[in-house]
């Protein structure tokens, strides 16, 4: 999954260097990026969300 | 002029997220090292890529707000990410930690400080954005910045390479475990681990409740040893005077002729009936060194009195004839000339770690406090820990085992570690260790570490506490009532 993130992230840098006038579009495909990055991290720690420590 | 300064100073910083942490990463020590990320560490990465590339989206599209905010949402999270993943591993020994170290500092570490400081860099963009940086048209990249994207494609192609080495195509995602990064096929490992069903926790196994013995099972003859033969009350007391709170420990010193009682947060002096009260204290157990409850009481030397709380942070008071009640403000709630403060700090255990205690004892032949472990909802385990009375540190901890010629036998698929330890004293010796779980007496040796002897005491109520005085044992339980038992060494 993360192989496809940053194939995301290749294509959306892509587009804002070369084809800036698909602005939408390269910000949709950033959005799509943080909540997936955001999604992995949470799936990886599901099991204690919370940082492991005394609070 | 100045709007340039400003693109320009952000397009050296996409390049330095681009070339320092992603680059390095990928290049130096994946490459070239062989380090390969670990589930966590890819998400805090690709974090880092998406900061960079939000700094593309200003360069090209001008500091608009939704990409300033994406930018602080995503600084955000990553500290999040820095703190949930350095948290596992921050309060092991000095040195230790996952994978590599750059600087003095470990790659999950480093990404906490680079995620803080664009938060930083995003807030100070945020207040140099004027009104006339608001473009309605994409800009035209300097040659700076348009090498600041040409080095971040190059690094994102670069990661490309190795996530699909490490962790494959979809659905196949990074591991906890990763192996080393190679670029033949044959040590690639591909798996959906992560995929895998898990309870969702907050807190995982710290999720700890703390010691409640209210409702615990009272039965001797339902505990785990059999047959425990059975040792009778001979007489019933109770504390004579007034407390704040309940009685949560209990320790006798002979040098003095006194008892020592603790309450959640109070600490008295009784005499040797305790009938009537010497001197108390009620420690300000939020002051400093969070004290949590009073769990355990013990005479040390010289007079000294020792409160262990049920998280192992402990206070050490002198009783004093003439304290300043002004400097001890401080440190009591009231009774301020009554003790000295010696010293407040904590037990830190290795077995017991993540476990409460609800006893202490002391013994003067080897200078050592004694804890003892109580089971909880996600560890059950009796861990005896002796501490140094020098340094209050920890010399020794052991699992009593049951002692082949004690005796006893453990019934199937029951263990000592349902005992709920919530008085102790040591004595010739042994560790004398009272349950609230099974109204049991427990005998450790000390020198063998093993369980050599165990009764049934039948008419308890909730003990809390354990003293050795003379030939007999005070048991003080949560309602006040004392009940002295003949001590079985005799």
């Amino acid at each position: 999954m993360e192989f496809l993130n940053l194939v995301v992230i290749l294509v959306t840098a892509f587009l804002v260097l070369r084809r800036p006038q698909r602005e939408k579009l390269a910000f949709r495909l950033l959005v799509f990026s943080v909540v997936l990055m955001v999604f992995l991290f949470s799936m990886a720690t599901r099991t204690s969300l919370l940082p492991a420590v005394n609070y | 002029m100045r709007r340039n300064a400003l693109y320009t100073i952000l397009a050296l910083a996409v390049l330095a997220l681009a070339v320092v942490p992603i680059g390095t990463a990928v290049f130096v020590l994946g490459f070239i090292d062989g380090d390969s990320p670990c589930v966590m560490c890819w998400e805090q990465r690709i974090g880092m890529a998406l900061i960079a590339l939000i700094g593309l989206f200003i360069l090209r599209y001008g500091p608009k707000p939704k990409y300033v905010g994406m930018g602080v949402l995503v600084a955000a999270w990553g500290v999040f990410m820095g703190m949930r993943h350095t948290a596992m591993h921050a309060a092991r020994d000095v040195g230790q930690g996952f994978s590599l170290e750059i600087l003095g500092a470990h790659t999950y570490t480093w990404s906490l400080f680079i995620y803080w400081v664009s938060l930083v860099l995003m807030g100070l963009l945020l207040a140099m954005t004027r009104k006339e940086d608001l473009e309605d048209r994409p800009r035209t990249l300097r040659p700076l910045e348009a090498l600041a994207g040409i080095v971040f494609l190059v690094v994102v192609a670069g990661n490309i390479v190795q996530a699909f080495a490490s962790t494959g195509p979809p659905p196949f995602m990074g591991q906890g475990d990763p192996v080393r990064f190679s670029f033949s096929p044959s040590h690639w490992v591909w798996s959906t681990e992560e995929w895998r069903p898990a309870r969702i926790s907050l807190r995982g196994r710290w999720a700890i409740d703390q010691p409640d013995t209210a409702n615990l099972p009272s039965d001797p003859a339902r505990g785990p040893l059999a047959p425990v033969p059975v040792l009778q009350v001979s007489r019933r007391t109770k504390i004579g005077f007034p407390l704040q709170g309940t009685p949560t420990d209990l320790a006798y010193d002979p040098a003095t002729s006194q008892f020592l009682v603790t309450t959640q947060h109070g600490v008295y002096l009784a005499d040797d009936t305790l009938g009537a009260m010497r001197r108390y204290t009620v420690v300000d157990a939020g002051y400093s060194v969070d004290l949590g409850r009073f769990a355990g009481a013990a005479f040390l030397d010289k007079g000294a009195v020792l409160a262990v709380g049920e998280n192992k942070s402990f206070v050490v008071l002198q009783p004093a004839e003439q304290a300043n009640a002004a400097a001890n403000f401080r440190y009591f709630l009231a009774s301020f000339d009554a003790f000295d403060e010696l010293s407040r700090s904590r037990f830190g255990t290795v077995r017991a770690h993540m476990m409460y205690v609800l006893s202490a004892a002391y013994d003067p032949a080897d200078h050592s406090v004694y804890t003892v472990s109580v089971p909880n909802n996600k560890v059950k385990r009796l861990v005896v820990s002796r501490f140094d009375r020098r340094d209050m540190t920890l010399s020794e901890e052991f699992t009593p085992e049951l002692a082949r010629d004690a005796g006893l036998d453990l019934s199937p698929k029951r263990s000592l570690n349902e005992y709920v330890v919530t008085g102790a004293a040591v004595a010739d010796g042994a560790l004398y260790a009272i349950s609230a779980a099974y109204d049991t007496l427990l005998k450790i040796d000390l020198a063998s570490h093993r369980l050599v002897a165990a009764w049934a005491i039948p008419g308890l109520s909730d003990p809390t506490g354990l003293a050795v005085k003379g030939d007999e044992l005070y048991i003080v339980g949560a309602s006040g009532k004392v009940w002295v038992v003949p001590s079985p060494r005799s």
